[in-house]
């Protein structure tokens, strides 16, 4: 008897497309621990070497692991920040988390030094710019959903000039180069010990987004239709917008600035699956970590030294974001 | 006595410019209330005073209580509201449009049960895309976009529905449709429908009573069934100049108010 091969539904083939990007994950997560300047081999781990196994526990691991809390942070943040702004190019940048990280990164390789001491100063700088937009928009007595986005720009405005002011103080030889290499973003020297207290803050921020699913989709009308659906706006906006950050300063403040993936991601997500769901969220947060294991495998294997994981992630990401321009000009 | 709504001295707008002055009116469970005016003349601004969405001073109460004290919750419970335009932008499911009208039923991380997503495909049914229901809302037009909010819209046990301009977007076809669900959706509820028309006579066919409004004040109170056709014809006389009302039968004999508007150059419904 001939059976016909029925089409997947709607539903079961956003399921498949997860489940291929989370096979590509699991592929690109063994290449990451294999692939660098020491080159690791299963037979050579499980055969015992003591070399072999230091280098995985004390280099690969952590970075790895790293490359998919971090790439997932920003993929599902990236969802969050697009839908509450109603924005398709909004993501952290826009209330000046970047940029309050990267002055606050810079305060503290200028005076305290010390990896711990610079994760901490950036998370602080990051923190203080989110409070100082959020301060800024609620001044604005209109409250509309651009206040933020404009206290945003005021704000990163401000960093950058805190920014510049500490560039110019500090140690052209040492300091300027480690404020540099801090802003272009990398892996290299995260340790697992750097990674305990943030990784599980933002483990609690995604499981919390994902539990606000349905609240972030509600105002993703405008304000006055949510209001009108039984939505508290402005605390809701408030406490999304929160928890976000929390998780993106818990990534960058580890791991410098990498660009567009907050962007990159729930976008790629949205033309796969053509909806909003929770198995959207998810997939924006797989395709966050594909893209910055991809970047950061890269980063380590195509020159002799490493490279800066933003080249390649804004090599993928600005082509992207002229083709989402001309798109929306076709919309 | 307690009327189920009512309006007392309502003033609204916005920034330092006063659109909405003095206005009061009652209205009675199971009405249909159609609010006419020219373009600019407050229509929006009264809807939007009464869902607390504008800085306003007066009251508007709902059966007794006064709607500025209720919670967003509350308030969602109770008034359900059908924007000129939804601000929805993103790829989602008609389905999942309707069922945000479920959010004041739902606690914050509570998820539409089976039960809600029956009754959302049914409010689908009512106004004609059950079908559809899978579909990208944002790829709808502009029409289809505006059944979906009010099958939104009906699946709330809401008291208090406001409309603003629900029939700009839609056929004659479906603006009769809409309005006779409202009808049906009032009496059977014992609510009360409030809504901004642009045409007056989708208004004197199907409304109980008519609010034309004129630079931010109550013009006139007119009721179809009841007021005589030069009275009403004088009152739409102020707001749209030369007019003539008249009567006529349709081809099943049912009675018809129709509103023509007279220009020089001759004579055109409105």
């Amino acid at each position: 008897m001939k059976r016909s091969m029925a089409l997947p539904t709607k539903k079961q083939f956003d399921y498949i497309v997860c489940m291929i990007t989370g096979a590509i994950l699991v592929v690109l997560v063994i290449c990451s621990l294999l692939v660098g300047k020491y080159p690791l081999s299963i037979a050579g781990l499980v055969a015992d070497e003591g070399i072999q196994r230091k280098v995985f526990w004390t280099l690969r691991f952590s970075r790895t692991m790293m490359a998919v809390w971090g790439g997932c942070c920003l993929g599902i943040t990236g969802f969050a920040f697009q839908t509450i702004f109603r924005n398709p190019l909004a993501s952290p940048d826009i209330i000046g988390v970047s940029s309050g990280a990267s002055a606050g990164a810079a305060a503290g390789i200028l005076f305290f030094g010390g990896s711990l001491a610079v994760t901490m100063s950036s998370f602080f700088g990051a923190f203080c710019a989110v409070a100082a937009a959020l301060l800024l928009a609620r001044m604005d007595m209109s409250r509309k959903n651009g206040s933020i986005v404009l206290a945003g720009i005021a704000v990163h405005a401000l960093a950058q000039t805190v920014l510049m002011a500490l560039k110019l103080t500090a140690d052209p030889e040492k300091e300027l180069a480690s404020i540099e290499y801090w802003i272009m973003g990398g892996l290299n020297q995260i340790t697992l010990y750097d990674m305990k207290i943030p990784a599980v803050l933002c483990l609690l921020s995604m499981v919390v987004l994902f539990l606000f699913h349905r609240q972030v989709i509600l105002l993703s009308a405008d304000s006055a239709e949510a209001k009108m659906l039984g939505v508290d706006v402005g605390k809701m906006q408030m406490l999304i917008l929160l928890i976000s950050t929390l998780a993106v300063a818990c990534t960058i403040s580890l791991t410098g600035l990498i660009s567009f993936i907050g962007l990159l991601a729930p976008h790629i997500a949205r033309l796969l699956t053509k909806n909003n769901r929770k198995i959207t969220m998810l997939l924006s947060g797989l395709m966050g970590a594909v893209i910055l294991s991809l970047a950061d495998i890269l980063a380590r294997s195509v020159a002799s030294t490493e490279l800066p994981i933003s080249i390649f992630t804004s090599l993928i990401g600005a082509p992207f974001l002229i083709y989402l321009i001309g798109k929306r000009r076709d919309v | 006595m307690m009327h189920f709504f009512a309006v007392e001295h309502l003033s609204a707008g916005y920034a330092r410019k006063e659109v909405l002055r003095d206005i009061s009116f009652q209205t009675q469970q199971g009405s249909l209330v159609g609010v006419l005016g020219a373009n600019g003349s407050g229509k929006t601004t009264l809807l939007k005073a009464i869902c607390q969405l504008v800085a306003h001073s007066g009251s508007c109460l709902l059966e007794g209580e006064e709607i500025g004290t209720f919670s967003a919750r509350n308030l969602a419970r109770k008034c359900a509201y059908i924007p000129q335009r939804s601000g929805i932008e993103i790829d989602i499911s008609l389905l999942d449009v309707v069922c945000m009208g479920f959010n004041s039923s739902l606690g914050i991380l509570q998820q539409p049960t089976k039960e809600m997503k029956a009754r959302a495909m049914q409010a689908l049914q009512q106004v004609g895309l059950a079908e559809r229901a899978d579909e990208n809302y944002r790829l709808l037009s502009e029409g289809q976009k505006q059944l979906c909010i009010v099958a939104r819209t009906l699946v709330t046990d809401a008291k208090l529905f406001l409309l603003d301009e629900p029939e700009s977007a839609l056929d004659i076809q479906h603006r009769s449709r809409l309005m006779a669900l409202f009808r049906d959706t009032v009496k059977e509820r014992n609510a009360c429908v409030l809504a901004a028309l642009h045409d007056p006579n989708l208004a004197l066919h199907w409304c109980d009573k008519l609010l034309l409004i004129q630079d931010g004040t109550i013009l006139e109170q007119l009721y179809p069934k009841k007021d005589s056709l030069k009275k009403m014809e004088q009152a739409f006389a102020k707001l749209y100049g030369d007019v003539s009302l008249l009567s006529c039968k349709d081809a099943y004999g049912n009675e018809h108010l129709v509103l023509f508007h007279i220009t020089e150059e001759g004579i055109c419904s409105r």
